[in-house]
């Protein structure tokens, strides 16, 4: 597994928060996790402002797990601003939420996710599911090239 | 017009009758004025017929006055005629003209027509014959009096008949005149010794020495008089008539334009009465729109948030479960791990009861997209489906083809997904399984069928199988959340169609169901 290419996890709920960690490490994905518990840190962390002022901005996420209900700022919301700046736009982002509504699916793919995954109630499949997650973002994609500001 | 009409037809009576009464004495006047003219116009034609006869004889006094006297002098100068002769059929106008007015009547008579009387009337005449009568003389008197009249005129009534009597001045004396008519002495010898006495003498230049009297009778003109009268006046009765007529329709057309201008006016108004209660109506359809619209929004977030919030902390507890099963498994003994697994068991339970939670919510909203669907095709893609998910099972499908009805593809999908799913499932324990889907006709329509010869159920229980969460069997039996058939059912009622289901304890379980 390639290491330093970090994961972006947005997630307010310090139960998902354990628990899709905890299925990264049990999949043997080493990648650092930075983790933002609302819409705004979020933001933060990838236009390095607020707490990560001074951030270096040259390292981006390989991927950014978001989740839809989110604090402050929504991952919908998040979205949109992602895709509106420069530096974060190619950024692959995989909608990661507990919903299945249909709406929540067609306002992500319309803000431009490039994928959307329903969290299951089963840990197994879970688990599973952020595995696939890891081989597929993290090895298989090519990630876009960062663009230096 | 309704209590009101009563009263109105008994006026409109008796404005009918003073009509008639009005048009009955307009035309009578007319008639009497039309009569009276017609009067009028044939007296003067009656007279001009007797003013012709008149001056005929007028003409024929002058002709013997002015033509033959002359000449009898020139004789009598010439020697040719003795001094004393005198004849008055040769001489005398008036006695010329007297007897040839008795001729004439002779012809008259002979003719069939009544006699005209004639008389030449004198105050002092030779002949007694010629003497005026009491009228006569004071006509005499009258027209020398006044020399302006030129006639008179009276009708008279005579043995029960009318005669028109004329009166016209006759010549006034001239002085020629005189040699017969002026002093006895200077008269011809042949008059002095045939008149004796002074009549037809004395009489002096300028006077009006006699009158014209003449009288026929009016027979003649009084036929053409009642025939014109009779005629004009049933004329003018037909007038009358159709001008009563008239006002009638007119007066009925009147009463029936008021009928029906109030039927317009209260057809207006009940209109407008319509008008606003539909007004009223669409404000309240309006109003309660807008409450079931803002209630649905509310259900939205309530199920939004629902199947947020409430599985969340189901994965917690999955996930955590597992993970003390994973991590700490071996300090467990066998009983705690099988307690972590009926939690597990529950999380994954309750996750599911969610999800149909779900969707039967989501059932209640949105919009039914209607088009052909062939549900034929559809049974026998969830079969294959479910053949393939259990493929150990050995089930037998009969599927009629090509039943088709117009709905929602995604919802009747759920249904066929329900109603086969179930009897899969309820046919998990019976051999030589059978499911079958059709179609029969019950009282002239169409009713669809999912039959299964599984567990069946008890009839009693049958008004139940609808409800959401309700099960007949119990999970260790059937799995199940309870939700599909009341799912199933809210999607048909969606459609405007019905559901029942029939069965019996071990005999299987068929659904019967409709879609508009």
């Amino acid at each position: 597994m390639r290491k330093n290419n970090m994961i972006l996890l947005v997630e307010d709920n310090p139960d998902d928060e354990a628990l899709t960690l905890r299925a990264l490490k049990k999949n043997n994905i080493l990648n650092e996790v930075v983790v933002a518990r609302d819409g705004a840190e979020a933001l933060d962390f990838l236009f390095g402002a607020g707490a990560h002022a001074g951030r270096d901005l040259a390292l981006m996420p390989e991927v950014i797990l978001l989740d839809i209900n989110l604090p402050k700022i929504n991952g919908l919301e998040v979205l949109e601003r992602i895709r509106a700046n420069e530096r974060t736009r190619l950024l692959p982002v995989v909608i990661l939420t507990t919903s299945n509504e249909e709406r929540d699916k067609i306002k992500s793919y319309t803000l431009g996710a490039n994928s959307f995954i329903r969290k299951p109630v089963d840990f197994q499949q879970f688990s599973e599911a952020i595995r696939q997650l890891g081989v597929y973002w993290l090895v298989l994609n090519q990630s876009p090239p960062v663009v230096r500001g | 017009m309704g209590p009101e009409s009563p009263g109105g037809t008994s006026q409109s009576g008796r404005r009918y009758w003073k009509l008639l009464v009005v048009t009955l004495g307009v035309t009578c006047a007319v008639g009497a004025g039309l009569y009276q003219l017609a009067y009028l116009y044939v007296l003067n034609e009656a007279e001009r017929n007797i003013q012709a006869l008149l001056l005929a004889h007028k003409g024929t006094h002058r002709y013997i006055q002015e033509v033959m006297h002359p000449a009898f002098y020139k004789l009598k100068a010439a020697g040719m005629v003795a001094e004393k002769f005198y004849s008055p059929e040769i001489l005398s106008s008036s006695f010329i003209v007297r007897n040839e007015h008795k001729a004439y009547n002779e012809e008259r008579r002979a003719a069939g027509l009544g006699e005209v009387y004639y008389k030449m009337a004198a105050l002092n005449p030779r002949n007694p014959v010629n003497k005026a009568d009491k009228l006569e003389e004071k006509l005499i008197r009258m027209f020398n009096e006044n020399r302006a009249i030129k006639d008179y005129r009276e009708v008279v009534r005579i043995d029960g008949k009318d005669y028109l009597y004329v009166a016209l001045p006759f010549l006034v004396n001239q002085e020629r005149c005189m040699k017969c008519h002026g002093d006895r002495g200077d008269a011809p010898l042949g008059l002095q010794a045939l008149y004796s006495g002074q009549g037809g003498f004395n009489e002096k230049v300028g006077d009006i020495r006699a009158i014209e009297s003449i009288r026929a009778p009016m027979e003649h003109q009084y036929y053409l008089l009642y025939i014109f009268a009779a005629s004009s006046f049933s004329g003018l009765l037909v007038l009358a008539g159709l001008l009563l007529f008239n006002t009638r329709l007119r007066e009925m057309v009147r009463a029936r334009t008021q009928e029906l201008e109030q039927e317009v006016i209260e057809r207006r108004k009940a209109e407008e009465e319509v008008r606003k209660v539909n007004e009223v109506l669409e404000e309240r359809v309006e109003e309660r729109t807008a409450q079931i619209a803002a209630a649905n929004k509310e259900l939205d977030s309530f199920a939004y948030s629902v199947s947020h919030d409430l599985r969340a902390p189901l994965r917690g507890i999955d996930g955590f479960s597992q993970a003390l099963l994973e991590d700490y498994g071996e300090r467990l003994d066998e009983t705690a791990k099988d307690y972590l697994g009926r939690v597990r068991a529950g999380c994954l339970r309750m996750g599911h009861l969610i999800d149909d939670m779900l969707q039967l919510s989501r059932l209640s909203r949105g919009e039914i997209h209607r088009q052909e669907v062939d549900l034929s095709t559809m049974a026998g893609e969830i079969a294959e489906e479910l053949q393939r998910a259990t493929p150990q099972r050995r089930v037998v499908f009969e599927i009629t083809p090509g039943i088709t009805v117009s709905g929602d593809a995604i919802l009747l999908r759920a249904v066929l997904d329900n109603l086969l799913g179930n009897a899969w499932k309820f046919t998990a324990k019976t051999e030589e399984a059978r499911i079958t889907f059709g179609h029969q006709e019950e009282n002239g329509k169409e009713v669809l069928f999912v039959r299964d010869n599984g567990a069946g159920f008890d009839m009693a229980y049958a008004d139940k199988l609808f409800g959401a969460f309700q099960r007949l069997h119990s999970s260790q039996e059937f799995e199940g959340t309870g939700i599909g058939l009341a799912t199933v059912q809210r999607i048909i009622h969606r459609h405007g169609g019905g559901i029942r289901a029939e069965g019996a304890v071990g005999q299987g379980a068929t659904f019967y169901f409709s879609v508009c």
